[in-house]
């Protein structure tokens, strides 16, 4: 059996890990940044540099939070990390040293790869994709983006406190000075909560790429699910306090966040009624991709209904702390998040590879998978209204908990298998797979107009759009292989990529992209350099590698493109 | 077509955008400071604690003035830059970056004064005080790097390229002047 402390590190790094490491690099990193592009019809990021530095700074922060554990001072305040717990005076090694300033590395690279985004989306489009003719996945990552550009900062802000008071003796958040203790939540959960709908809405989006085209047929109410994706988006700044509905504020306090997050009711069910009108008034074919899409609206209908029972203040706070805050995030963040995001791996990993998956074993794979995530979370809740707390690294037997706990335990093994099967899947079919041919599925986006795997310039013409399925508009394709034999917005020489006007995407204006360059991963070496120095507590050296940081900086723009 | 199209276009620059939202994010950051500052000075008896004097008004508010008004010369130098008017751009940002120099060396003088008064480590107040100045003084300092960089790279020629840097550049000062005026408030407002 683990030790306590041993339990709070395991237990701190895995929320840090899937919520920093796993869950929003994969969903918004890597989905966003293979598709992004493609689905805009554009040859590259706004910033291929500055991609790929994010990339070099998540390497780097992914690290230095793991370098932690391997020398035994692993984060061990649990992921929001609360004061006093976090202070020097109960926390006293570097363990709560390494969670502070490598989430603020963290945030960096993800600050860099949200503002990439958002430039991308504004200006790559493909001429004619106007604001309103984006895919429902490109909404979806806008809006997420957006969230991470005005999150990620009280974050920020937060861990410099912490770091401030933990190393030079700052007193932002104990009271014998003039603290406030609950600053700190505060600040955590203004990023905390965004965070949430940062790791859901690109499932959202996925799912409004798989739905269509499985379906077959439009999205509807497209207005209305793109609003809502922008909508939960924004609500998700004005619901923070709802964490801490125990922690004694005004009763005023939280009616406010009581009812504001009801309101997230209001986008959520807009898109989940939309999903399922598509799927009954489309044909729909339930292959792999699909049933994903299915079990993710079945699991975050149940994690949905558990999460407005908290807008219940005397409900929450009867729970608060217990397995059945647990069972309800595993189901939202498990059921919700990542299911899109396996099915997701299915239904592009054709365009990614060129092969087919085997569809028989990810029917498979997906019931397997469902079952043990049910059988895994869903005695949480029974445990958790029995009393079982959360955090805790042992509980005494005959509590009548054991039963629940074991048939977690078989779940979590059920669970397992299911992704086994579908990394087995995907490994095999990677060099056993059938080819794909270019457009499997007959989807809707652009991604599916070019070869598969797309080459390294994306699309061979660039393609004009006049819908938000310009894939389904055959005249439209026709002509791109018209123009391409003319030779018209063919872009040939270097690395060119149109780019657009910002509202109605007419073409604009062809920009000359960087080269290739070095200089992305000499940055964030000394970036992280920073962040060691600054953790072993040598200011002066860690200011020199800033330095060096800035030189890098200087030279990266000092090679400038050509004028013609 | 190459990236000499830049003439025709309508659109802003893809460098001027990505500035756009950069100071989104440093915006809020200031939001999050600011606000942790009031939130201090709502749960404390008395804004600043005994012991700690009042902040000045007078010096603080005439150096904000003083920085404020660098945003005409960047305005400027951009003007010049986008007729490729290399001389003039220099001047322009040699102005605005002498200014901004002096403003900053006042304001380092103003800060280590008050780090002889009262510490950083005694109280919530010294703590945010200390936080919320310092960080405003290192965008200045990083707005300054930034021109010094562009007035180099002025120096030889005006590229399409440099235009867009400057563009930006100037659209950042723009963001670190307005936050002067509302940080410095912030920073007098127990002696209003």
């Amino acid at each position: 059996m683990l030790s306590p402390d041993a339990f709070n590190q395991m237990m701190t790094m895995h929320g840090v890990t899937m919520i920093f490491l796993f869950i929003v690099p994969m969903t918004t990193g890597a989905f966003g940044n293979y598709l992004v592009p493609l689905m805009l019809g554009a040859r590259d990021m706004a910033f291929p540099r500055l991609n790929a530095l994010s990339y070099w700074l998540f390497l780097g922060s992914g690290l230095f939070l793991y370098t932690s554990v391997f020398i035994g001072k692993g984060p061990n305040c649990g992921w929001f990390c609360y004061t006093p717990l976090n202070t020097r005076t109960y926390d006293p090694g570097l363990n709560v040293d390494f969670y502070a300033l490598g989430l603020i590395f963290n945030g960096l690279s993800t600050t860099a790869g949200a503002l990439n985004f958002i430039v991308t989306i504004f200006k790559l489009r493909a001429p004619g994709m106007s604001l309103n003719r984006m895919p429902l996945f490109i909404f979806a990552i806008l809006a997420v983006s957006f969230s991470l550009i005005f999150a990620i900062p009280p974050l920020t802000t937060d861990l410099v406190f912490l770091e401030l008071q933990r190393k030079l003796g700052f007193h932002f958040f104990d009271v014998a000075h003039g603290g406030d203790p609950l600053l700190w939540q505060h600040l955590f959960w203004l990023f905390g909560h965004p965070e949430v709908y940062i790791i859901i809405l690109p499932a959202m989006g996925i799912a409004t790429s798989i739905i269509p085209t499985f379906a077959k047929r439009k999205m509807i109410a497209f207005p209305l699910v793109a609003l809502a994706e922008l909508l939960v988006a924004f609500i998700g700044f004005g619901v923070w306090a709802h964490h801490m509905f125990a922690t004694g504020l005004a009763t005023t306090t939280l009616v406010f966040f009581a009812a504001a997050s009801m309101m997230v009711v209001i986008p959520s069910s807009i898109q989940i009624f939309a999903w399922l009108f598509t799927v009954n008034l489309g044909r729909p074919e339930f292959r792999a991709p699909l049933l994903f899409i299915g079990g993710f609206i079945a699991l975050f209908v149940i994690g949905g209904l558990s999460g407005i029972m908290f807008a219940a203040i005397p409900f929450d706070q009867a729970t608060t702390d217990t397995y059945f805050v647990v069972a309800h995030f595993h189901f939202i963040i498990f059921g919700a998040a990542v299911f899109p995001l396996l099915g997701g791996l299915y239904y592009w990993f054709p365009k990614v590879t060129g092969r087919m998956y085997h569809e028989r074993w990810g029917q498979a794979s997906f019931w397997v998978t469902f079952v043990g995530t049910i059988v895994t979370f869903f005695p949480m809740h029974i445990v958790g209204l029995l009393g079982m707390t959360r955090r805790v690294y042992t509980y005494e037997p005959n509590l009548g908990w054991d039963a629940y706990n074991l048939t977690e335990t078989i779940g979590a093994f059920v669970l397992t298998a299911g992704l086994l099967m579908i990394f087995g899947n995907l490994l095999w079919s990677r060099f056993r797979g059938p080819p794909s041919g270019p457009d499997p599925f007959y989807g809707g986006t652009l991604e599916w107009a070019t070869t598969s795997p797309p080459p390294h310039y994306n699309f061979a013409v660039i393609p004009t759009v006049s819908s938000p399925y310009p894939n389904w508009d055959r005249e439209d394709r026709e002509e791109d292989v018209r123009r391409f034999e003319r030779g018209l917005l063919v872009f040939e020489t270097g690395h060119e990529t149109p780019a657009s006007t910002v509202r109605d995407g007419y073409l604009d204006e062809v920009l000359e992209m960087p080269s290739e360059s070095g200089l992305p991963i000499v940055l964030a070496f000394a970036v992280s350099l920073v962040f060691i120095m600054l953790l072993t507590t040598h200011y002066v050296i860690a200011g020199v590698f800033l330095g060096v940081a800035g030189v890098v900086l200087a030279a990266w723009h000092a090679r400038e493109p050509a004028e013609g | 077509m190459s990236s000499a199209s830049y003439a025709q276009r309508v659109a802003r620059p893809n460098g001027w955008w990505g500035m756009a939202v950069f100071v989104a994010t440093e915006a809020t950051l200031f939001g999050t400071l600011i606000g942790s500052y009031f939130d201090l000075r709502f749960k404390a008896h008395h804004w600043p604690p005994e012991g700690v004097p009042d902040p000045k008004v007078a010096v603080p508010l005439i150096l904000t003035a003083v920085l404020v008004a660098t945003s005409l010369p960047m305005q400027l130098s951009v003007r010049f830059a986008r007729r490729r008017l290399a001389g003039l751009t220099c001047l322009a940002l040699l102005v605005a970056l002498v200014v901004q120099c002096g403003y900053l060396a006042m304001q380092i003088h103003l800060y280590v004064g008050d780090l002889h008064h009262f510490s950083p480590s005694e109280t919530a107040y010294g703590s945010i005080y200390f936080t919320l100045v310092g960080a405003h003084h290192a965008h200045v300092f990083v707005g300054i790097l930034l021109n010094a960089w562009l007035l180099l790279r002025f120096a030889t020629a005006a590229t399409a390229y440099r235009v867009v840097g400057l563009q930006s550049t100037t659209f950042y000062w723009h963001f670190v002047n307005v936050l002067a005026v509302i940080v410095t408030v912030v920073q007098i407002s127990p002696s209003l």
